[in-house]
């Protein structure tokens, strides 16, 4: 049994994934026929996209060796922001997503700053962050949910654009763009670089400190675009929005393949692990399995996925 | 290393003067202080009730010492050991939990400092309560939907974090008039945190699962009673399902008047607050007092929603 694992998972961490997720899926439309349905799937998709768009951005981080608690904040800050402005009659709808954006990008990319000047650990200026952000979104919204917004804005996370949920095309286009960043660019190539081996790539002329800033940047930039499509999706801007939505997005990078070490990790693996875990409480909601329930099955496929990793990476050296 | 060491040294500093400015120690000689620790600031309905008591603190001439226990039982006890060690007049305390935040009132009782348990219980039995019984708004929310089926049909139940007091009451009030109508068949029920974006995505799964079959969805606060309402709406099944759902916070009486949530059970946070104060100040000048003031809730649906919407 290990050995056939150990076939299975040579090479790429995403391929042991890809086989559970393949498996879980069909396993899950023999137990229920509501599972495999178009519709069924387009719901899937549009749940996911939230998650799937904090993994991208966590994802980057985390193949640099670092790591952003602060993602559910900076959702709950830009969702404040962009609410704050997207009331029906007072400014066009892109002064709403562009705010919100900035919001979300300032947030990253002050992380980076403080990350890259104090040499303080990630995991320390993120979970600072994190209050810090939470504080923030109560204070501009006085502890109260912001609603009444505009249809355009609400167009975001609720419309369609031919029969396609606009959520889905967003995290298609997200999904190209970050692939195309990590896969074909020189920054995407520096950040495995500096994830590998820090000492290394500085040794090599990499400018560590600007490749962090890129990351943490990017990242926030992509919780916010998950914040507005959340405050859209829920036509409300909520201050608690989002609490715990950073372990969703780390999971999702994890059980993808990308490695807490550092160095590794892809998008289409991350992907699939956000689709992983929406499948499985989708489907575990379709066959009405208590919650209690829910959270193990949840737990016990993340460590699972991070076993396999480790397996994998094991048999690599 | 060094910089570490300073970051930490800044970062207590900071929350050293962070937690001073919350325990002030009061202030003005004469003047009533009442301690007041709320369970979450990050719930409107709670800051609703918390602006309440500060409404009528400043009518009655009183002190309040606000503090928010974050939803953690154990931050809640260890305000209202500094409220003791403050010596306030009266603890107001809005409790986190049954169980875990009922050593605050024992201590409180053993100090001699009156306490007074605001919107939800504690197994200890405090100086007095003043809030509303939840089974009760459970009872009228499902009574709502029973009579509205005429008493047969399929209903769907969102619960609230599982074990939180509001929970299990509102559970078991919506069970007890599910009992007494047979026809009423409850298809599932399953947790949204309390949550608008969860309720969505567990109301779109539900359609998925049982679709036509849906009759009617009670949801144990508006928040998820929203969140069912749009996933409906966007499934264009709204016209045929009921939503009802509790608390009656400014979106769900806006969807009421609209017609998109058929009902909400209006617990009256300004009540609550006002007795609350009105019960500590009484406790704490040594007037009779009543040891259980009980606020009633009340169905808000189309016909009366104006006199609830500001």
């Amino acid at each position: 049994m290990k050995n056939t694992f150990k076939i299975n998972t040579r090479g790429l961490g995403q391929y042991g994934i890809f086989v559970a997720f393949v498996l879980i899926c069909l396993l899950l439309s023999f137990i229920t026929p509501k599972f495999l349905t178009v519709s069924n799937w387009t719901i899937i998709i549009t749940q996911v996209s939230i998650n799937a768009l904090l993994a991208f951005g966590v994802t980057f981080v985390i193949i640099t060796g670092g790591i952003d608690l602060s993602l559910g904040s900076v959702v709950a800050v830009t969702g404040v922001v962009a609410a704050s402005m997207a009331h029906p009659e007072t400014y066009p709808v892109v002064v709403p997503i562009l705010v919100g954006i900035l919001a979300g990008v300032s947030m990253g990319a002050l992380n980076g700053l403080v990350i890259t000047k104090s040499k303080v650990p990630p995991f320390i200026v993120t979970l600072g962050m994190m209050t810090i952000g939470r504080g923030l979104a109560l204070i501009l919204s006085k502890g109260r949910p912001i609603s009444n917004l505009s249809d355009e804005f609400n167009f975001i996370g609720g419309g369609q654009i031919l029969g396609i949920p606009l959520p889905i095309i967003i995290l298609i286009i997200a999904f190209v763009i970050c692939s195309i960043i990590l896969k074909k660019t020189v920054l995407g190539r520096y950040i495995y670089a500096v994830g590998g081996n820090e000492q290394a790539a500085k040794a090599s002329g990499i400018r560590v400190n600007k490749v962090k800033m890129a990351v943490y940047t990017l990242c926030g930039g992509l919780a916010a675009l998950a914040g507005i499509l959340l405050t859209s999706r829920i036509t409300t801007g909520q201050p608690n929005a989002g609490v715990g939505f950073e372990l969703d997005a780390i999971a999702a990078a994890i059980i993808g393949g990308t490695s807490t070490s550092g160095g590794t990790g892809t998008m289409t693996g991350t992907l699939i692990g956000a689709l992983l875990i929406g499948v499985i409480s989708n489907g575990l909601d379709l066959l009405n399995v208590t919650s209690y329930y829910q959270q193990v099955v949840m737990g016990a496929i993340i460590i699972g996925a991070v076993v396999l990793d480790s397996w994998n990476q094991s048999s690599q050296k | 290393m060094r910089n570490i060491s300073l970051g930490l040294l800044v970062l207590v500093a900071f929350l050293g003067g962070c937690n001073q400015s919350s325990s002030e120690d009061k202030s003005s000689g004469d003047k009533l202080t009442v301690g007041v620790t709320m369970l979450s600031m990050q719930n409107e309905f709670i800051v609703n009730v918390s602006d309440e008591m500060e409404k009528k603190a400043k009518e009655l001439g009183v002190e309040l010492i606000t503090v928010d226990a974050e939803r953690s039982a154990l931050k809640q006890i260890e305000q209202v050991e500094s409220f003791i060690a403050q010596k306030v007049d009266v603890i107001v305390m809005n409790p986190c939990e049954v169980e875990a935040s009922s050593p605050a009132v024992t201590k409180a009782l053993a100090a001699k400092i009156p306490i007074i348990n605001v919107n939800s219980e504690t197994t200890a039995t405090p100086s007095a309560f003043v809030g509303s019984d939840d089974v009760e708004s459970g009872r009228i929310a499902m009574k709502y939907i029973a009579e509205k089926l005429g008493g047969k049909g399929n209903v769907l139940m969102m619960h609230g974090y599982m074990g939180q007091a509001a929970q299990i009451k509102r559970e078991q009030g919506a069970r007890e008039i599910l009992k007494q109508y047979p026809n009423l068949k409850l298809l599932a029920h399953q947790t949204a945190e309390w949550d608008r974006a969860k309720s969505m995505a567990l109301m779109e799964n539900w359609i998925q699962s049982y679709g036509k079959e849906i009759n009617a969805v009670f949801a144990q606060n508006d928040e998820m009673g929203m969140g069912a309402v749009k996933a409906l709406t966007d499934a264009g099944l709204k016209d045929k399902v009921i939503v009802v759902s509790i608390d009656a916070i400014p979106d769900a009486l806006q969807a009421v008047k609209k017609g998109t949530l058929n009902a909400t059970v209006f617990q009256n946070a300004q009540q609550q607050g006002a007795k609350a104060i009105e019960t500590a100040v009484k406790i704490a000048k040594g007037e009779a007092y009543e040891k259980s003031v009980l606020i009633p809730f009340q169905l808000v649906t189309a016909e009366n929603v104006a006199q609830f919407a500001k």
